[in-house]
């Protein structure tokens, strides 16, 4: 009983905690802010996105000059009338592919999204093998020795076997 | 006292070279007084460290702005707790401070197992004097804290000056969690040496039998649990000094602090296969070695500039030197691993895919996958030079697309691994042990989702949370239920009585827990929300449920700095809730400015109020507003994993058989008349 309503509170407890989730649900950035999310800040003393930059070791904590800098230019071309992806390619013109924050899905940009799948898909291939080569491996039993019990047991594979047990089920 | 500290260095240098040759002397020889010579080189190696750093701290308490590092990072007015802080601040102060942290753990190895494991310490000392000696060269030779100002004097000759006041310290550094982040994070690195010793001396002793195992793994412990500490401590100073909103950004320093924690999270996983079944020795060996690496890696890519990175402040050309010292400990490594692979033989056989054994294999390659994922990710710009020309650009983004699946199997395996038997789970037992989850997990879900939660990773990340959160709840429930029926006592006595009796086990759940609190609360990162906003006084915001308004502002001047303070009071549901004091504060001294954030937390969200400053074209303040659900659950999940640590560093208390004379009530006053019933009495003890 204890138990049923241990697990019942449980799950109202988490779902007052998505009830948080929900109500706050709805991201408000302005176009300028989203634009400068897709792009890398050029300050060149971080790895943050344009909009994002607060970095250490620059002139100060807070909005960094480059990255206001560059949200300016967004705003700019916003106002001109700018698609964001056009916005977005002045950037890749101007610095490079580097200006973009994440790897593009062409190229050698590519490789890079594919890696962890890769890796992933690999590793599992060969824990799979490694899996199914130790299963086939026969088991090693001891060999009864001394005088047996009237169970057949003999006490040092009794107490082989105790010590295994005590061994495997301690944690 | 900068000739004392020098002198102290030197003689450290001098003294750990003997601890190494020595030692390796007494490994051929066994000359009893060899091998203790090289011990007590080693403890001299540590003291004189200590002395070293002490003579820092003097340098910097005493002001002494002759001393070129004292004078790059402290000044008068820097308050006495920060100049601890100014310690570690800068490359030379920071390379001393981690042959410090590595002294306390070598001093404590060599005095605590001073008489024990007699074949095995002599090899553990020579690796350990072996990185000491790496150390103390930068310490030495290249990066030397005690170098003083010396400019050409009336006879040409170099004389030694003093500046009237210093630099001071970064202010993004003048904050309380900057004295324990990288002392934390440090002891983190640091401590991993010593697993790595203790696995490298036994391969290269071929030290007999499990004890040595053992002793790696609590080693581990300690340095996985200081740089858990270290990285959520640096988490939350991101998040409360830099003003941006968040904790995590997937800087290549904070990458490179997380691939260590990974590859020592399996190493603690897979070495209970060697434990229990005697299995995957070469693999929690390299888990050892690697760990070990990536320390080294990781402070080759924050101080050497390969990859941009936030933390400039750490950067300079000694990468060079990590790079020789990383290469030379792989050779070793690689060389005792071949020359001694027959003593990693091992009967590796499982009985069954579905086991605690098969689920510790997945749990090791997911956790690899998402460290080799985040280090590729942090190296690709470099390699997309070299290979194709063009940097290529890997941020916060990529990162998140590639660890947020990684991270959900991760839980889900959390859940799963504790609750399959070792060898073989029955189909039976499957369904017991995980009917009752998977129904809670799956009733969670929908009501999350009727709730409007619509956002695929953080849906599923919550109903996995409450998954894993049944299997643990159910596991203390069984043994505690069992303790009771047993002891008369109350639930949650025997919950923790049953965790002082397996305190390994129980300990780990409770770090799963804290872990299961961490992923709520990154669950409501999807939700985040931020408002900027020019703000006259009497001006208003509104995000969420919050009405932010600005009263007024003040400066207030202080020692060091002058801050700059924007009164912002915080209404919900049309009642004033508190006020909020946002600041810039203005450091004299380097002439820098930095952020202090103002934050309402509670475990709903928090509400973080930044004064980005002033519009340059208005003049008005700029106030930046950001709504992040759940986050405190991150720092709370934290305090759980160390005390979950901790738990599983304790001993068993044990429950003893003891045979005791029981007899019947009505002839007590008489023992001796009545037969002796052996009956079993439970008595408490240590192992």
């Amino acid at each position: 009983m204890i138990r049923r309503w241990a697990a019942v509170a449980l799950v109202f407890g988490l779902s007052a905690a998505s009830m948080v989730v929900v109500r706050s649900a709805g991201a408000q950035d302005d176009r300028a802010h989203q634009i400068g999310k897709k792009l890398k800040c050029m300050c060149g003393g971080c790895n943050d996105t344009a909009a994002t930059c607060y970095h250490v070791g620059g002139a100060f904590s807070g909005p960094c000059d480059t990255a206001k800098g560059m949200l300016k230019k967004i705003d700019q071309r916003i106002a001109r009338g700018d698609s964001d992806d056009l916005i977005v390619q002045g950037f890749v013109q101007e610095f490079g592919q580097v200006a973009l924050i994440e790897p593009p899905h062409s190229g050698i940009g590519r490789l890079a999204w594919a890696m962890p799948a890769l890796y992933l898909v690999g590793g599992s291939v060969v824990v799979m093998f490694v899996i199914s080569r130790w299963r086939k491996r026969p088991q090693r039993t001891p060999q009864p020795v001394g005088t047996s019990s009237p169970t057949g047991i003999s006490p040092d594979l009794l107490a082989h076997a105790r010590r295994r047990v005590a061994q495997e089920t301690e944690d | 006292m900068d000739v004392f500290g020098s002198f102290a260095l030197l003689l450290a240098f001098i003294c750990a070279a003997y601890a190494l040759v020595g030692g390796i002397a007494a490994i051929l020889t066994r000359h009893p007084l060899l091998i203790k010579s090289a011990r007590q080189a080693g403890i001299a190696t540590c003291g004189l460290i200590f002395l070293a750093t002490g003579s820092l701290v003097y340098l910097f308490f005493s002001d002494s702005y002759w001393v070129s590092y004292v004078v790059a990072h402290s000044n008068h007015d820097l308050s006495t707790f920060y100049k601890v802080a100014a310690l570690w601040s800068g490359q030379e102060g920071s390379l001393l401070f981690w042959s410090f942290l590595l002294a306390i753990y070598v001093f404590s190895v060599l005095l605590v197992y001073r008489n024990k494991n007699g074949e095995l310490m002599p090899y553990v000392g020579v690796v350990l004097a072996g990185v000491q000696i790496f150390f103390l060269t930068l310490n030495n030779f290249v990066a030397s804290p005690f170098k003083v100002l010396a400019a050409p004097g009336a006879n040409g000759a170099m004389e030694i000056f003093t500046r009237a006041d210093g630099n001071g310290l970064t202010p993004l550094l003048q904050y309380p969690e900057m004295v324990i982040h990288p002392p934390n994070l440090y002891s983190g690195y640091t401590g991993f040496t010593i697993p790595f010793a203790f696995a490298l001396g036994a391969l290269l002793a071929r030290y007999p039998g499990e004890k040595w195992i053992h002793l790696t793994r609590k080693w581990t412990m300690i340095a996985w649990c200081f740089q858990t500490v270290g990285i959520l401590l640096g988490a939350h100073w991101a998040y409360a000094v830099l003003g941006w909103g968040g904790y995590w950004g997937w800087d290549p320093v904070e990458n490179a602090s997380l691939l260590p924690w990974l590859t020592g999270t399996a190493f603690l996983h897979s070495v209970m296969m060697q434990e229990k079944r005697g299995m995957m020795k070469v693999w929690n060996v390299w888990l050892v070695f690697c760990t070990f690496f990536l320390c080294i890696l990781g402070t080759l890519l924050t101080r050497s500039g390969v990859v941009s990175s936030v933390h400039a402040f750490a950067q300079s050309s000694i990468g060079n030197w990590f790079v020789g010292f990383l290469l030379l400990a792989i050779t070793v490594c690689l060389v005792a691993y071949v020359k001694n692979r027959d003593y990693l033989k091992s009967e590796n056989q499982l009985d069954s895919m579905i086991s605690r054994e098969s689920s510790f294999l997945f749990n090791n390659l997911i956790l690899l996958v998402s460290c080799i994922a985040v280090l590729s990710g942090t190296l690709f710009p470099v390699f997309s030079e070299w290979f194709s020309g063009s940097r290529i650009s890997v941020g916060a983004p990529f990162f998140n697309k590639v660890n947020i699946p990684i991270g959900l199997l991760l839980l889900f395996l959390t859940g799963v691994g504790p609750l399959l038997a070792w060898r073989k789970t029955s189909a039976e037992s499957l369904k017991r042990n995980f009917g009752w989850p998977l129904l809670m997990g799956l009733l969670a879900g929908g009501v999350f989702f009727s709730a409007g939660v619509r956002e695929f990773f953080s849906l599923f990340c919550l109903l996995l949370c409450v998954f894993v959160t049944t299997t643990i709840g159910m596991e203390f429930f069984r043994g505690a239920k069992v303790i009771r029926a047993r002891t008369g006592t109350s639930l949650v006595s025997s919950a923790v009585e049953l965790t002082m009796r397996n305190t390994r086990r129980y300990g780990g759940y409770i770090v799963h827990m804290g872990m299961v609190l961490i992923f709520v609360g990154l669950s409501g990162a999807a939700f985040n929300r931020d408002v900027q906003k020019e703000m006259p006084p009497g001006g208003t915001m509104d995000i969420g449920p919050y009405k932010l308004l600005l009263q007024s502002s003040d400066s207030k001047a202080e020692p060091n700095y002058t801050a700059q303070r924007m009164i912002v009071e915080v209404w919900r549901d049309h009642k004033p809730l508190m006020m909020l004091y946002p600041e810039r504060r203005f450091f004299q001294s380097n002439e820098q400015s930095g952020t202090m954030v103002a934050i309402y937390s509670t475990l709903r969200e928090d509400l973080y109020v930044v004064y980005a400053g002033q519009s340059p074209e208005t003049e008005r303040p700029v106030i930046h507003a950001f709504l992040n659900p759940l986050v405190k659950w991150i720092w709370f999940g934290g305090v759980v994993v160390v005390l979950g640590t901790i738990v599983t560093l304790l001993p068993n208390r044990r429950a003893v058989l003891v045979l005791t004379g029981a007899t019947e009530p009505a002839s007590r006053s008489h023992p001796a008349s009545q037969p002796l019933v052996p009956s079993v009495a439970l008595k408490e003890s240590h192992d």
